[in-house]
């Protein structure tokens, strides 16, 4: 048995985001969700290191409070993480549109943020991917961008929550760009690197990779060498990303890849 | 008061949650001897082979080499018995088979007969088992032969769909043997629960008066419900016996506990009430302790002091749980802990969406290991 909200990996994947998996997230929830009117929008005022910290809260919750605390999670690299497909307990007491069952009518995103001065502005690829998340799951339902409010926009009274700090009018604005259609498509990662002459184009790589060019990439970025890009490698990769101002998912593309060689040779 | 009789109720639900795990623990150690479920999944398959002595399809299909091997002993076919069917022992037998060796099995035999000596020497195609199953000297019987046919003709030629249908097939019978199991559990953990209940003296009626008289007594059940419901799991065997011990109810037998007279009454119907409670299995209790904690935290008035994770926030940080407003929502406490059914389900709806997230005490944050593996993004 599964809980409602199971369609929403699909529908994000299609948008041309990243998704992540949590265990059993299929499963997961305080009991099924009630029909779905919006999308909740948060920042969970977590650590300010990595790229999802509060994952392990937003899943098992919190002294007090038990998990989930929202049924997606959105890392600093855009990629958002599948927590639960059931009820969250992500509003509290507040009212938009007339909706003041937040828990059971909206879904609840939590995207990565400390909320305070050390982490503003937010990335270009979370903010990105936070618009294009919320449309997607807005077009899916066939609600307007006008069903997608701020927490601090929900809550009651007014003033109990700050989250998120972004602007939520212009937010609902971008929104709409998207789901009328006149929002520019989204960028993927290329599958390769360009073809140039006398080189071989090295192939996109990401976790669960295997192969020689696995090996290679893990002397660059000084994980152990085992020809298999597994968590740890990814970790590595992520860092040296963060470094020299990628984003940083973990993922290995034509970019990575020019900035991991120019590292390799100082000199040239 | 409320809260008192809130906790009175947490108290009640922790003693039903353990001694129906412990009921729970003992119901598998009978089914870890008898394999009851086994003898079940034997006994679907001799209805669906239309084989009730199980020594002809069946026995065949066991002995089959794709299905031989789950078995850890030779098939021997026991004369079906009608006593203590929820006691059936079905030793030896697999507990499990898999759809697909199943279909795969039936198929093969209609084919090539019971042993594979049978048939064409060829390939199996729809086209041959139609003819295999149309000849009249087939051995197998005909509603079985109905059946296959049956799979045969809704396949449209295709073989691979045919096996799906017999699959299909097994499968509903499959469930049928899930919803005897079910009813087989019910009644033996009722059977264990009455023990359990008379040779622990477990008196819910006595003990609720424990809880009532003893403020101690509640505060340590709330605790012990805090602890149990802080893990995601429901309580094992050994952490109920832990728990049931460190809460010293007022249960077991000495002389003074034998009943006098008129006691015999109140005794007997806690008795009961126990023994039906733990009858409704721990996954059950768990869920409702699990909600009437989360009522629990709306109503209670905040324990820790709201500055201790402050940082220079620009407002004050968010209460662990927001309590409600009291024109917000109808209060949970004063319906809580006498309501009906669906007045507590009510209570409970409105008393989740009084929760909410952001802010607060995280736990252990998550290292960029840690997260799961992504997929997307990246041009295919």
């Amino acid at each position: 048995m599964s809980f409602s909200l199971v369609w929403m990996p699909d529908v994000l994947l299609s948008a041309g985001l990243k998704v992540a998996l949590t265990d059993a997230w299929e499963m997961r929830g305080h009991g099924d969700v009630g029909t779905i009117r919006g999308v909740l929008c948060h920042h969970t005022a977590g650590p300010r290191t990595g790229n999802m910290p509060s994952l392990n809260t937003l899943v098992k919750g919190r002294p007090g409070l038990n998990g989930p605390l929202c049924q997606l999670g959105l890392g600093r690299d855009g990629t958002f993480y599948v927590v639960a497909a059931g009820m969250a307990f992500h509003a509290g007491p507040g009212s938009w549109q007339g909706v003041t069952t937040g828990n059971t009518n909206f879904i609840g995103i939590e995207a990565e943020n400390t909320g305070l001065e050390n982490d503003q502005p937010w990335p270009d690829v979370q903010m990105d991917a936070y618009r294009r998340g919320v449309a997607a799951l807005l077009g899916h339902l066939g609600l307007p961008a006008t069903a997608c409010a701020g927490h601090k926009e929900f809550a009651l009274p007014h003033g109990r929550k700050i989250d998120p700090t972004f602007d939520m009018p212009a937010f609902r604005a971008g929104v709409a760009a998207i789901l009328g259609g006149t929002a520019p498509q989204p960028v993927l990662i290329p599958k390769s690197e360009p073809t140039a002459p006398g080189k071989t184009p090295r192939a996109t790589l990401r976790r669960g990779a295997t192969g020689a060019l696995v090996s290679t990439l893990q002397q660059l970025v000084g994980a152990k060498v085992d020809g298999s890009f597994g968590a740890i490698t990814e970790a590595c990769v992520r860092t040296a990303q963060r470094e020299k101002g990628l984003v940083p998912d973990g993922i290995v593309g034509p970019k990575t890849w020019q900035v991991l060689d120019a590292r390799s040779t100082p000199g040239a | 008061m409320k809260l008192e009789s809130l906790d009175l109720a947490i108290g009640m639900i922790v003693v039903f949650l353990l001694v129906s795990t412990l009921c729970s623990a003992l119901r598998e150690a009978i089914e870890a001897l008898l394999k009851t479920r086994a003898a079940y999944l034997e006994k679907a398959i001799r209805q669906m082979l239309d084989d009730k002595d199980g020594d002809k399809l069946t026995k065949s299909l066991f002995e089959h080499p794709l299905l031989s091997g789950l078995m850890t002993e030779s098939y021997l076919p026991k004369p079906a018995k009608k006593a203590l069917w929820f006691l059936a022992n079905g030793r030896g037998l697999p507990s499990y088979v898999p759809a697909s060796s199943f279909a795969k099995a039936l198929l093969d035999m209609a084919a090539h007969g019971d042993d594979g000596t049978q048939g064409s020497g060829g390939a199996m195609t729809v086209e041959s088992l139609r003819a295999r199953l149309n000849d009249p000297n087939c051995p197998m019987s005909p509603r079985v032969r109905r059946a296959l046919l049956h799979a045969l003709d809704t396949a449209s030629g295709d073989l691979a769909q045919a096996r799906k249908n017999v699959e299909d097939w097994f499968n509903d019978s499959m469930d049928r043997v899930s919803g005897w199991y079910k009813r087989s559990t019910q009644w033996i953990v009722f059977v264990i629960a009455v023990a359990v209940t008379l040779i622990g003296n477990v008196d819910s009626i006595a003990i609720a008066k424990h809880f009532y008289q003893d403020e101690a007594a509640r505060n340590a059940a709330v605790q012990s419900a805090q602890t149990l419901v802080a893990k995601p799991d429901a309580p094992t065997k050994e952490e109920a016996q832990e728990v049931l011990e460190a809460l010293e109810l007022p249960v077991g037998w000495s002389a003074a506990s034998v009943p006098q007279g008129g006691e015999w009454f109140n005794r007997v119907l806690g008795w009961l009430l126990t023994a039906f409670a733990a009858t409704l299995g721990a996954p059950f209790w768990f869920d409702v302790l699990n909600k009437v904690m989360v009522i629990r935290s709306t109503v209670k008035p905040r324990e820790k002091s709201p500055d201790e994770f402050s940082e220079d926030r620009q407002r004050p940080p968010a209460p662990v749980v927001n309590v409600p407003a009291p024109t917000a929502a109808p209060a949970p406490s004063a319906a809580a802990p006498n309501s009906g059914g669906a007045n507590l389900a009510a209570v409970i709806a409105v008393a989740q969406d009084q929760l909410d997230c952001c802010g607060g005490e995280q736990g252990e944050p998550a290292t960029d290991e840690q997260l799961p593996a992504a997929k997307g993004g990246v041009q295919s």
